[in-house]
């Protein structure tokens, strides 16, 4: 126990520390993990905890980050009024559109999200009295804290990152409540848990809201982070890249939503130095993790423990 | 349909594709009382199983549970109402522990929003300490404790048996079907099965059992011979095994 408390104030330490050491690129790259691992911990909730792949997590981004800046920049509203408009809306239509296409399973399930996703997408685009389509929305204000402007990336990382740690300690709090016994049941045996009273369409949903409520959160923070948004940063292919984070680190550990957020932030910017090949080694990297890490890195983590574990015993015994 | 009939099938009829899988199906169940069903492989057992607990939406006829309709009403309902199954090949919670498996069958007792639960406030922190209890006293009261916390992927046959029945147990159920409950059990386990059915019945259970186990079926009040979708026989056990159409249906004679 001790060594664990030992260990979590080593990492709040370097947590605290990291912003001003680093470079304002890094920094940068850190505030951008922050917002990632919020958007993937609604995914993770879905993947690891109903077994539902979410390909549609760049809609709800999407609609948090217009919102932020039409309300901002269009409506000179409140910053707090677009992240509340933002959340409203999307999770308002995570519910209608979950409540009938969260009827599907599995793959068709994921298809289904998918569509979601590109008719988001080319909504964004056509919309442009709404969204500025391709020429975007620009000018979004930086975040204003009491007075205290979070215009620097060292600044808004510690904003981000305790939104995130509170978005944590709520999935945290989902997982371990009569809920998430519920969800996890509905994973392993879905025609089991229906006979145990769960009602399975109503708890997707409602997991499904929550995801959305996570990644109009995190479309808002990016929003007043970039200060621009455009059509470009909501696309199918943003939804894969929130989908990988927990594919990468493991879908039910919370560690491992982070590492599988700073595996798809840090990873293509480094690769990218290495020239026109950096798509192809990020893909093989990708490729590399999945196949030899089924459970994600954090599952990893675990076997390596265990392994230690049981080979201290042995030495022991 | 008498007073104290907990369930009753009236004409109960299905198909699937041109096969007629149940034709006009009609018995009570007692309030209190334990009640066999039997029949060959194929004879429809299953699928009055379904029928009742809301997996089949059947083609004809009606059941009433405690007097009410029940046929429009989800699996969930039914659940919430008493009315719970087992199933033929034991459905656990594979990757949950067994002790979660008995909370998840506790959950059902309780109500929390999930905001409640999303921000774990006292409300839903109480529920899930009665949870925690409701099922530490079942793990005690079914012999499960030596296997707590393990998952429940590692169990043998009989021990999923009864981990099933015992999560379904855990939700005072009114009504337990139990589907085919001795398959893949050894005669010890039978032994054990049969009186955990015996018990829970005195305990005020009312007990619906598919099987064709004959061995096991003689915990039945009544029995119900089910040959090719109809009722061909019923009564208790004695009778029924002297009956000829049964004979004929069993032992070829």
């Amino acid at each position: 126990m001790t060594s664990r408390l030992f260990w979590i104030a080593v990492a709040l330490a370097v947590w605290a520390v990291l912003p001003f050491v680093v470079p304002r690129n890094i920094a940068d790259l850190l505030v951008f993990t922050g917002i990632y691992s919020i958007a993937g911990l609604g995914i993770g909730l879905l993947l690891g905890h109903c077994g539902i792949v979410n390909l549609a997590q760049a809609t709800f981004y999407g609609l948090g980050a217009y919102a932020s800046a039409y309300c901002t920049v269009m409506m000179g509203l409140p910053s707090a009024v677009g992240f509340v408009a933002g959340a409203v809306i999307s999770m308002a239509l995570a519910y209608v559109i979950g409540r009938p296409i969260l009827r599907l399973t599995g793959y068709f399930l994921a298809l289904g999200t998918l569509a979601l996703s590109a008719i988001a997408s080319a909504l964004f685009f056509e919309w442009d009295w709404l969204t500025g389509g391709t020429l975007g929305i620009g000018g979004i204000p930086k975040l204003d804290l009491f007075g205290f402007v979070l215009d620097r990336p060292s600044r808004y990382y510690f904003f981000v990152w305790i939104v995130a740690f509170a978005c944590m300690a709520v999935a945290r709090n989902l997982v371990d409540s009569r809920t998430g016994l519920m969800l996890r049941a509905m994973r392993d045996s879905s025609t089991a848990a229906a006979s145990l009273s769960i009602d399975l369409q109503g708890l997707r949903t409602r997991v499904f809201v929550v995801c959305a409520l996570f990644g109009s959160l995190a479309g808002s923070l990016f929003a007043h982070h970039a200060s621009f948004v455009s059509t470009q940063s909501f696309t199918v292919d943003r939804s894969i890249s929130f989908l990988l984070i927990p594919v990468i680190g493991g879908a039910t550990s919370i560690p491992g939503i982070v590492a599988g957020a700073v595996f798809v932030t840090f990873l293509p910017e480094f690769l990218s130095k290495l020239g026109d090949i950096h798509q192809i080694l990020f893909g093989l990297a990708l490729v590399a993790v999945v196949v030899m890490l089924p459970d994600g890195l954090m599952g990893a983590v675990g076997r390596i423990r265990a392994w230690h574990v049981a080979r201290r015993g042995s030495d022991a015994g | 349909m008498p007073a104290d009939a907990i369930l009753s099938l009236n004409e109960i009829g299905h198909r699937f594709g041109g096969l007629n899988v149940l034709r006009s199906v009609t018995f009570d169940v007692p309030e209190g009382g334990i009640v066999g069903l039997i029949g060959p492989n194929g004879s429809g057992k299953t699928t009055l199983f379904n029928i009742v607990s809301g997996y089949i939406r059947p083609l004809m006829g009606t059941v009433a549970y405690r007097g009410v309709p029940l046929l429009r009403d989800s699996i969930q309902k039914r659940g919430l109402a008493g009315l719970v199954r087992t199933f033929q090949t034991p459905q656990v919670f594979e990757q949950m522990t067994v002790f979660e498996n008995v909370m998840v069958g506790c959950a059902k007792l309780t109500r929390t929003t999930m905001l409640q639960d999303l921000l774990r406030t006292p409300a839903a922190r109480g529920q899930m300490r009665d949870i925690r209890e409701l099922a530490e006293a079942a793990c005690e009261r079914f012999h499960l404790k030596g296997l707590r916390d393990l998952p429940a992927a590692s169990l043998t046959a009989g021990q999923r048996r009864i981990l099933e029945i015992a999560r379904a147990v855990v939700g005072k159920p009114r009504l337990l079907l139990l589907d085919e409950p001795s398959s893949g059990l050894n005669a010890q386990e039978i032994e054990n099965l049969r009186d955990w059915i015996v018990r829970l019945n005195a305990e005020g259970i009312t007990i619906l059992l598919v099987s064709h186990d004959m061995g096991l079926m003689t915990v039945a009040h009544t029995v119900h011979t089910l040959y090719f979708g109809e009722i061909v026989a019923s009564g208790d056990m004695a009778t029924i095994q002297r009956d000829p159409r049964v004979r004929e249906v069993y032992l070829g004679v």
